[in-house]
């Protein structure tokens, strides 16, 4: 079968691919010869994104041989209030090992919400952030906001269960300049993976808690530089 | 074992029995409809019986007594009827044939056909439920579907049999009846204006292994069977070379018409899967039915649009010249 009627149509769902010249991806979308996953990613699309977000933000990266080569894993980093913090660490988690990265916080507005599950975005529900794991993704679970970057940001407890059985790291995501100015790439540290007591069985409440406190505490830690990332 | 296939003269119901008779496990396959089956049967009985006949139906189940059901006596809307006289049918079908068969004194298990419609499409609801999600229709269908798994599930704790539910992707295939596959085929296909949100499909041919899988091993409560990937409604009317025509939410109702006067009727489950998607996580399903590789939904479609392609005759004097 050739790739352009193969399932999905040559382009990867999980490695991020060279973006195609414009004619050719404009043939492309016109003939419908793109793929899309159930959570609405359109990987075409975020491969012509790509180029635009590592022009827009630089990163340096620091413990990139945690990030698995395949398979899933959650990165729980904090965040300010934008989108400046998820898009660093999508563009490190490409950069080093050139998988796609979704991030958990779509937008439950009409219009945005379609365009950033285009781009990769999962809605904030337990189930579908349970659903994205099993297929196999890499998934990327920001803290709460921090308007001043000063703190990791309290954790999405209700998430926390759905990540319990996966392998968890926590990440550290810096500005290279204030307020997101990009003077400096971005700092991303992705911290040794975070061990949770194995008698919790998946799901347990009591276990969410503790992961999420966890998830927190490793963060504080590597933003305060109390804890290397290699 | 003894299988009673309800819906036997449906395309999926009519594979079914098809992969039972192959099987020595399965001693004795019967059926009812109220449309004959449409392949050949090797070894199955099957009796013509309209749901709303109650009277014949049940005589013909109970003197059947059979130890297992496979339910697929579910009608979708604005598939081969509207939507009352399907949910009538569905209804008539599921109350008789499956109370008939656990009074027969036989019956060891049941599996009924249900669909992704039971979880409906609220805005904060998961966008790719699992089967933990609680169901909440958004439609006449998926509340219809909820009905028949509720019935079976009530039936199954009186009586003290396991039953299971298979809630698959939209079937949709070349000679399946499909509502959905009817207005693909269209050559202008409404889409939503503002948005262009995902759904899942399923061959029917893995829908009739999962539902084999499932009489085999037994298989109790919900299972979503889903193909994998997606497609959206956009995409879908470009891959068939079709015009996407983009609808406004006032104007559904409009385009609605347009589309049953093109042939191709539209049941409000369908509108919702146009606006709002329709997709669920199929994960658990592979695992415990031991289903081997699915089709990706994106094939379904193409499989859809290549039958779709007419091709010429050739008359008698063409092909002697």
């Amino acid at each position: 079968m050739s790739p352009l009627r193969s399932a999905d149509f040559g382009i990867d769902p999980d490695r991020i691919g060279e973006a195609e010249p414009i004619a050719r991806a404009l043939s492309r979308r016109l003939g419908g010869r793109y793929p899309v996953d159930p959570f609405g990613f359109d990987p075409m699309l975020a491969d012509l994104a790509t180029p635009v977000a590592r022009a827009l933000v630089r990163v340096r990266t620091e413990g990139a041989d945690r990030i698995p080569e395949t398979g899933p894993a959650v990165f729980v980093a904090n965040r300010g209030l934008g989108i400046g913090e998820p898009m660093a660490l999508g563009v490190a988690v490409g950069e080093m090992v050139g998988r796609r990265l979704r991030v958990v916080g779509a937008p439950g507005v009409p219009f945005v919400n379609g365009l950033v599950r285009r781009l990769g975005s999962v809605h904030a529900s337990p189930e579908d952030l349970a659903a994205c794991l099993r297929a196999g993704h890499l998934v990327a679970v920001p803290l709460g906001p921090t308007w001043l970057r000063t703190g990791a940001g309290s954790p999405p407890l209700e998430l926390c269960a759905a990540m319990m059985g996966f392998t968890v790291y926590p990440v550290a995501v810096t500005p290279g300049g204030p307020l997101g100015a990009p003077i400096r790439p971005w700092r991303v540290r992705i911290g040794p993976h975070i061990e949770l007591d194995d008698t919790y069985a998946p799901g347990d409440p009591l276990g969410a808690a503790e992961l999420g406190d966890a998830m927190r505490r490793a963060v504080e830690e590597m933003l305060a530089g109390r804890a290397a990332a290699p | 074992m003894r299988v009673l296939v309800t819906g036997m003269g449906g395309e999926l119901g009519t594979r079914v029995a098809q992969l039972l008779e192959a099987r020595d496990d399965v001693d004795e396959v019967a059926g009812v409809d109220f449309v004959p089956p449409r392949r050949r049967l090797r070894r199955a009985e099957f009796r013509r019986i309209d749901p709303r006949n109650r009277d014949r139906l049940v005589e013909f189940v109970q003197e059947y007594a059979p130890s297992v059901v496979a339910h697929f006596g579910v009608y979708e809307p604005a598939s081969r009827m509207g939507p009352t006289a399907a949910a009538e049918r569905t209804e008539l079908s599921t109350v008789a044939s499956l109370s008939a068969a656990a009074r027969a004194g036989n019956l060891e298990y049941v599996v009924v056909r249900s669909g992704l419609e039971v979880y409906g499409r609220r805005v904060s609801a998961a966008s790719v439920p699992d089967e933990a999600v609680p169901p909440a229709p958004g439609s006449p269908y998926g509340e219809t579907l909820l009905g028949v798994e509720a019935m079976a599930a009530r039936l199954g704790r009186h009586h003290g049999f396991p039953v299971g539910a298979l809630r698959y992707a939209p079937v949709v295939g070349s000679h399946v009846p499909s509502p959905l596959g009817r207005l693909l085929r269209l050559p202008v296909v409404p889409v939503p204006a503002f948005s262009d949100p995902p759904f899942s499909l399923l061959h029917p041919d893995d829908a009739a292994e999962a539902m084999v899988a499932a009489v085999v091993r037994r298989v109790a409560g919900p299972l979503n069977v889903v193909g994998p990937g997606a497609a959206t409604p956009w995409q879908a009317a470009l891959l068939g070379g079709r015009v996407p025509m983009p609808v406004a939410p006032p104007l559904w109702r409009w385009a609605t018409r347009a589309a049953e006067l093109a042939g191709a009727a539209m049941a409000p489950h369908m509108i919702e899967l146009l606006r709002h998607g329709r997709t669920g996580s199929g994960s658990r399903a592979v695992g415990v039915l031991g289903l081997r590789e699915l089709r990706p939904t994106q094939q379904v479609l193409q499989e859809l649009y290549e039958w779709a392609q007419v091709v010429p005759l050739v008359t008698a004097t063409e092909a002697v010249a």
